[in-house]
């Protein structure tokens, strides 16, 4: 995504004559290990930079120049601090987690004062050493934390996004991926211990003024879905929230998957699952063979998220497949009784073959041998989601009418986020990319939106930065700007700087960086402009 | 130079020849105060750990100090030297980038210490105690002990936070080289050059973060003292 170049940081400012005690006191280990307490009084500030020196070391890169077009310049400068906070994982094992907490500083009185906090919930990534407060990896590894900085934390939001537990400092030996109730406590703590944190910061001037806002992307945007529902539920609603790109309707998208629809990203995606449903309700396999084919299946339970740097090592390794989700080889899905609905679900478990759709490539992409999933996962799966299908197969946008039997199924039910009667009760923006072939945008935000589409109007709105139709509504100067970027880009692919691709090379390509770098910077800044609303 | 050395040496034998002491009347305590002007040459790793950008290092000033001995005579050409200087404060200032972000950091105080480095050496003392000037050089070794250590607002500052710090202490070999005058049977006076080896791991914790480096000091000093032996 983006990446910006830069010294920020921190000197290792030690008395270089010191002895073998130390005389200097420094930060207090917390005594208590209760969810929510910060670990670690005061927090580490990683770096500090005024809005000057932010802008010049962002604009120093490309990338980072771009990010500003986009953000406008830095109105604050901001201290990046690391915080390190005790929380549960999936079955309530106590655990360390951490995260950032950048504030923003500086004269003017958009960043000095009282302040809203904004609770980031970020992507998933893939390598276990992920942390985002780190501003010293703004330029590699840490380029949402560079887009946050500069899009939320510059312009005088206090940000406060957790690592998951699972990441950085982490010992849980897991990531609870897409657990709602797991991963919206885990924000809840981190929040309660940034607040706690903040006073004892150097900018200590800064405060919570009370009003919160909540977002996130992708992984990110279910969790901060999840999250504004807890605090709903313990009557703390925020002042808006922005969840983005996000897999909501869980159910509905992993029917999609499975009968073919396979998403970009899916073979690094599945293992995250799995080992997350198997933590926290123990019924997703027996053996890791009953899910995984023999050639991938050994130690899947542990691989992700994964120590290896780049992760892209799992592929080169053997341990995962690159794209392979599921056999090229279909299997044959039989219905006792029923040979017309066998032929149908067999039908329905081809490699996708549809020329008039875009998406085709990429899903036909995902069958392969040797695969990731056994056919006997597939072949169950369709058949639960048969006998109990999802509201969207039916033309609608509510959960099955009846429970699901299927462990995955089961697991993905309880997580969707239309389990349960739960509405915002604060303005909601759900915003995306139509075109997104990784968490795909009508299967998710365009179901909750219909989901919700009763609610009193204003409450959720959504916005679509790529639509059809072509730019229109408050947002259209965005959806302009993310439209000229994607021809600008399209364009440059097919330039011999940008490898001279064909043109439908040039669309795949950008179909590949559609999700994870693309639309994130538009949904960001469209997030920003509504909560300036509040 | 010949012309030199002939010039200048009948003016050294009149003076190692002035003494008219006997060896059985030498003092064999002598106590010495003086200054100490220590010259550290450090030389640190860059500092490693999490959130340091590259090329951070340290530096420290060369001290002045009080200097105290105490000397037992062994013999007529050995004595045992117990050396160290008041424990000087010594700052330690950053070296590398002018700023890290927007913190200061090349040439500003980050810290401070105390160090007690007391050597135990054994020193040959040439020619025989009937010279008033004499020559020596010892062996020995230099244990440091660092205490009183403060990080300075700009080093808590360029840390991230309130920073402690751990340094193990360290022995060392050290060697001297010096002349003594002696002006009367209790009186003398002292100039000595010395040089020790120092290394260890630094250790700095951060808001439950560490850092370190690998440090190695070559401290070099002078010494000019008066002595008195009793």
């Amino acid at each position: 995504m983006y990446r910006l170049r830069g010294s920020l940081g921190v000197a290792l400012a030690a008395a270089l004559l010191t002895g073998c005690g130390s005389d200097s006191p420094t930060s207090a280990p917390a005594v208590s290990t209760a969810p929510g307490t910060l670990a670690t009084s005061p927090p580490l500030r990683i770096a500090s930079a005024d809005a000057a020196t932010f802008n010049s070391q962002l604009g120093a890169n490309a990338a980072g120049a771009q990010l500003l077009k986009l953000t406008g310049a830095p109105a604050c400068g901001i201290d990046f601090y690391y915080i390190k906070f005790w929380t549960t994982g999936a079955a309530n094992e106590m655990t360390e987690s951490s995260g950032a907490l950048m504030v923003p500083t500086g004269a003017a009185p958009a960043c000095s004062g009282p302040r809203p906090i904004l609770l980031y919930a970020h992507g998933t990534q893939f390598e276990q050493a992920f942390n985002i407060a780190d501003p010293t990896a703004f330029t590699t590894t840490n380029t949402e934390g560079a887009l946050i900085a500069a899009m939320f934390a510059a312009q005088g939001y206090i940000v406060v996004a957790p690592n998951y537990a699972g990441y950085d400092i982490s010992t849980l030996g897991y990531h609870p991926f897409l657990n709602a109730t797991q991963q919206s406590g885990e924000m809840i703590d981190a929040l309660t211990a940034a607040r706690a944190a903040l006073p004892a910061t150097f900018a200590a001037s800064t405060t919570d003024s009370g009003k919160l806002f909540i977002t996130g992307y992708s992984e990110g945007g279910f969790v901060a879905m999840a999250t504004q529902r807890a605090l709903d539920a313990a009557g703390k609603p925020p002042a808006a929230a922005a969840p983005m790109s996000g897999p909501y309707a869980l159910e509905a998208l992993f029917d999609a998957v499975i009968t073919g629809n396979v998403d970009i990203g899916s073979t690094l995606f599945t293992p995250l699952v799995t080992t997350s449903y198997q933590h926290a309700y123990g019924n997703i396999y027996s053996a890791t063979t009953d899910f995984y084919s023999a050639t991938y299946a050994t130690g899947i339970d542990k691989l992700m998220p994964t120590t290896l740097t780049p992760y892209t090592q799992l592929f080169e390794k053997g341990l995962l497949p690159e794209l392979a989700l599921f056999d090229s080889i279909t299997p044959t899905v039989t219905v006792p009784g029923d040979p017309t609905l066998s032929t149908q679900l067999t039908d329905l478990l081809a490699i996708p073959s549809n020329p008039a759709n875009p998406f085709t490539p990429v899903f036909a992409a995902g069958f392969g041998n040797p695969y990731l999933i056994n056919n006997s996962v597939r072949v169950n799966y369709t058949l639960d989601a048969a006998q109990d299908p999802d509201g969207t197969a039916m033309g609608g946008a509510t959960l099955a009418a009846a429970a699901p039997v299927y462990p995955l199924r089961v697991a993905l039910y309880k997580n969707d986020m239309r389990n349960g009667s739960w509405a915002p009760s604060s303005p909601t923006l759900l915003c995306g990319g139509e075109k997104d072939p990784t968490v795909f945008f009508s299967v998710d935000t365009g179901t909750m939106a219909a989901f919700w589409g009763a609610l009193p109007p204003g409450l959720v709105s959504v916005l679509d930065v790529d639509p059809a139709g072509g730019p229109a509504g408050t947002f259209a100067p965005i959806q302009a700007g993310f439209q000229a970027s994607q021809m600008q880009e399209f364009e440059f692919l097919q330039s011999a700087a940008g490898g001279g691709l064909t043109a439908a090379a040039a669309q795949q390509a950008l179909l590949q960086s559609y999700h994870g770098s693309s639309v994130p910077p538009f949904c960001a800044l469209a997030a920003r402009l509504f909560f300036s609303n509040f | 130079m010949t012309r030199l050395a002939l010039r200048t040496l009948p003016v050294a034998l009149l003076a190692l020849s002035a003494s008219m002491v006997r060896a059985d009347d030498i003092p064999n305590n002598t106590f010495r105060i003086g200054e100490y002007w220590v010259f550290y040459h450090a030389y640190a790793d860059n500092l490693s750990g999490p959130f340091v950008p590259s090329d951070l290092n340290l530096s420290v000033k060369n001290v002045q100090t009080p200097y105290l001995a105490y000397l037992r005579r062994l013999s007529t050409h050995f004595t045992l030297e117990l050396a160290f200087g008041i424990p000087p404060l010594t700052k330690t200032y950053g070296k590398g980038p002018a700023t890290i972000g927007s913190v200061p950091y090349n040439g500003v105080e980050i810290s401070s210490a105390r160090w007690l480095a007391p050597s135990l050496l054994m020193n040959y003392v040439f020619l025989d105690d009937t010279y008033k000037l004499r020559p020596y050089f010892g062996v020995g070794l230099n244990y440091v002990v660092l205490f009183d250590r403060n990080s300075t607002a700009a080093g808590n500052a360029a840390a991230g936070g309130p920073t402690s710090i751990s340094l193990s202490n360290s022995i060392g070999p050290a060697v001297i080289l010096g002349l003594n005058y002696q002006i009367t049977r209790n009186w003398s006076v002292i100039a000595s050059y010395s040089a020790s080896r120092v290394q260890s791991q630094l250790d700095a914790h951060t808001g439950g973060v560490d850092r370190t480096s690998n440090i190695s000091f070559g401290p070099q000093t002078l010494v000019v003292a008066a002595g008195f032996s009793f």
